[in-house]
């Protein structure tokens, strides 16, 4: 069976050039186009792994983040930020929300699948 | 001619001065005997006796003859040319000598018609003087009836006791004479308390009984005319002769008799001024003076000086007002100034906000379009989407590299821009050095093996935790392995780490191809990329040494190169050993919050 990775991003290109990557590798992706999509679907999806973006629209990855660790069916679900938010803090932010992971954007096509697949807790193949 | 003058006041008779007469006399009538040697009227030389009665006759201190009738006689002497011849004795000697015909004339003799039969005066008095009775300071005698009982001192033989004895008599008064040859003992034995009062003429009172300690009392008495006495039978006309003078002299106010009288009363008898009270009198005198000028003086400059202050406080006054209004204004400009302070840094604050929300905005839009442009053209290049040709792969491969330089162009401005703004923040976390340095080697081993050079790694045994930002501290090194690899044709790239003191010290070496002294100055300068004639071979922005020097100084450490031009160069820096003193740098390094992570330290994107 196909890992489930959920990526909540708004960004089009970006949503498309991930699943694209995650596809092809293998993985079944959902995708949410803002963060409250984002959180049900978590909720029916039940994923893997949660690729987040940070700056969304009406609720940022933050706040995304925080609310998934409230809710204890989801608490172990890594979480892994894809940001191209740059600023000292960050990353710590991030983290302090209850995220596992952060990945920086622009993306890098040839390790980006190693950053991914080391918040996964094991692999089928 | 006798007369009693009782309680009238001291100052009325020292006015009078010498003037009356006196008339009794009880003449002793001696027998004569002895040699007499008869007084020649032609003979140049006359005899004159002498006793002691200043101011009137007197030997003075030293051994001559002098008073009032001695300078008259004198003067006559000297008109007449005769020799006078002085005979000392007291005065009953005197008198007796002239009796006998030894001298010639006798002086202060008063005249009566007792003394008219033994000698021969002439008519013109010399002068008139007044017997006083003198008595010790505070006796209480203030008339004659006081006199009841006392012992009085008198000198014999003289008209004054003659007349004295008398007027007691007349008014019962009893009274105890002591005789004496001459008022100088008379005056002595009532000092002494021998004598209750003695008698004497007021000349020689005024002159002595201060010294004696004695004061003159209201008792008055006998105004007698004094004359020289001649002898009776002597010839040579004596008693004209000096009539004839004193008659002359009398009447020039400025003759040698008034010199005479002058010097002899008013001078001496005068009351005299103690010598201290006339040295206090004139100090003082010079002491008003002074002070009367001095004051005058004083008071000028006072007035002086005060019209100056009037004029200088005016001034003042003026010029507080001025630098009041000065200040005044000085205030205003002030707090407006202030106000434009407040504004500006405001503006500057705002400003400031504006400028990380630029930064991060910036950051933010630009990797997004880079995400696709990056993630895109490695998926192709992987042939994610299916195969490629290898004319397409190459030119795929030029895209991705230009889009790798565009971001680190990105990552290096946005790198710097927070430096130089102070916003970038460090992490500073003990940390195991060797597997960091060796993390960042293994990054770039594939880049030098892929041109064929050698990376070698010396790590010393010792090396242990360093304690700075870990990931700044992987950006530095990886940028100046880079640059290495960059540089470096052939031969290899040795980077090596040992311990200095408290610090770490890693440098990086390579067989490149070195760097000029002249540039060795400007290669940690922002925006300088060496015109080695090769720029456009070796790409780069020019900012990566300069973030390294900046990092590297923030994080405590220094920085630094060795070069030879076309054989190679050191680039080394120190990194801050965990030993024990976090807080220190922690109160060093203003940045230590929080670090994050960057491309550059992530080897994927070199």
């Amino acid at each position: 069976m196909k890992k489930k990775i959920l990526y909540i991003e708004d960004n089009e290109q970006n949503l498309y050039l991930v699943t694209f990557i995650l596809e092809k590798h293998g993985y079944q992706v959902f995708a949410a186009m803002d963060g409250q999509q984002g959180i049900d679907s978590a909720a029916t999806v039940n994923p893997d792994l949660i690729l987040l973006d940070i700056q969304l629209p009406l609720m940022d990855g933050y706040a995304v983040a925080r609310q998934l660790r409230t809710n204890p069916d989801l608490a172990d679900i890594p979480i892994v930020a894809v940001t191209s938010y740059a600023m000292a803090g960050d990353r710590e932010k991030a983290i302090a929300a209850g995220c596992n992971g952060y990945i920086e954007k622009p993306i890098n096509p040839d390790t980006f699948m190693q950053q991914v697949e080391q918040h996964l807790p094991c692999r089928e193949e | 001619m006798n007369s009693l003058i009782v309680n009238i006041q001291k100052k009325y008779f020292q006015n009078i001065a010498v003037a009356c007469y006196s008339a009794l006399f009880a003449l002793l009538t001696f027998s004569c005997f002895a040699e007499t040697r008869p007084a020649n009227a032609d003979a140049r030389t006359v005899s004159v006796g002498v006793y002691q009665n200043a101011p009137k006759v007197f030997t003075d201190e030293f051994g001559k003859p002098s008073g009032i009738f001695i300078e008259i006689i004198e003067h006559i002497a000297k008109i007449e040319g005769w020799n006078l011849r002085y005979v000392s004795g007291t005065w009953a000697e005197g008198l007796d000598r002239l009796v006998k015909g030894e001298i010639d004339l006798m002086p202060d003799v008063a005249y009566t018609s007792d003394r008219e039969k033994t000698y021969s005066f002439h008519k013109i008095p010399v002068m008139s003087v007044w017997s006083q009775v003198y008595a010790p300071r505070g006796s209480g005698i203030q008339s004659i009836l006081d006199l009841n009982g006392k012992r009085i001192a008198a000198m014999e033989n003289t008209i004054q006791l003659e007349t004295f004895t008398r007027l007691t008599n007349s008014f019962g008064l009893k009274i105890t004479l002591i005789p004496v040859p001459d008022y100088k003992t008379e005056f002595e034995m009532i000092a002494a308390g021998k004598a209750d009062a003695g008698l004497t003429n007021r000349l020689y009172g005024l002159m002595h009984a201060r010294k004696s300690g004695l004061e003159d009392t209201p008792v008055m008495f006998d105004p007698a005319p004094f004359f020289f006495a001649a002898a009776k039978n002597a010839s040579g006309q004596l008693p004209e002769i000096i009539d004839r003078h004193l008659s002359e002299l009398k009447k020039d106010p400025k003759s040698a008799y008034y010199a005479a009288m002058k010097r002899w009363t008013s001078e001496d008898v005068q009351f005299k001024i103690p010598a201290w009270l006339q040295i206090s009198g004139i100090v003082l005198g010079i002491a008003l003076f002074i002070s009367l000028v001095g004051g005058g003086v004083l008071k000028h400059q006072v007035n002086a000086r005060t019209r100056e202050l009037k004029l200088i406080n005016q001034e003042m006054e003026q010029r507080i007002d001025e630098r009041t209004l000065t200040l005044k204004e000085t205030n205003l400009k002030l707090h407006a100034a202030l106000e434009d302070l407040a504004v500006a840094k405001e503006r500057a604050e705002a400003a400031d906000q504006i400028k990380s929300a630029f930064l991060a905005t910036m950051s933010h839009e630009l990797r997004t379009p880079l995400n696709s442009i990056i993630g895109f053209t490695g998926i192709l290049i992987q042939q994610l989407g299916g195969p490629i040709n290898e004319e397409q792969s190459k030119q795929l491969g030029m895209v991705r590299n230009s889009a790798n330089h565009l971001l680190s162009l990105i990552s290096d401005i946005l790198d710097l821009s927070k430096i130089e703004a102070g916003q970038l923040s460090l992490i500073s976390e003990p940390f195991e050095l060797k597997k960091s340095i060796l993390r960042v080697v293994q990054s770039v081993r594939p880049l030098a093996e892929k041109k064929g050079l050698d990376l070698t790694l010396e790590v010393a045994d010792d090396i242990g935790t360093a304690c700075v930002d870990e990931r700044r501290m992987e950006q530095v090194l990886l940028n100046l392995l880079s640059n290495a690899v960059k540089f470096t044709e052939q031969g290899g790239i040795r980077v090596s780490c040992v311990c200095e003191e408290k610090n770490y010290l890693i440098c990086v070496t390579d067989t490149g191809i070195g760097i000029k002294d002249v540039d060795l100055e400007r290669l940690f300068m922002p925006f300088h990329q060496i015109d080695t004639g090769l720029s456009r071979k070796y790409e780069g922005t020019g900012l990566g040494l300069s973030i390294c020097k900046k990092l590297v100084e923030l994080m405590g450490g220094k920085v630094g190169v060795k070069s030879e031009y076309g054989k190679g160069s050191t680039f080394w820096f120190t990194v801050r050993g965990d030993i024990g003193d976090e807080h220190e740098y922690f109160q060093e390094s203003p940045m230590h919050q929080y670090g994050k992570q960057k491309n550059q330290s992530d080897p994927g994107s070199q």
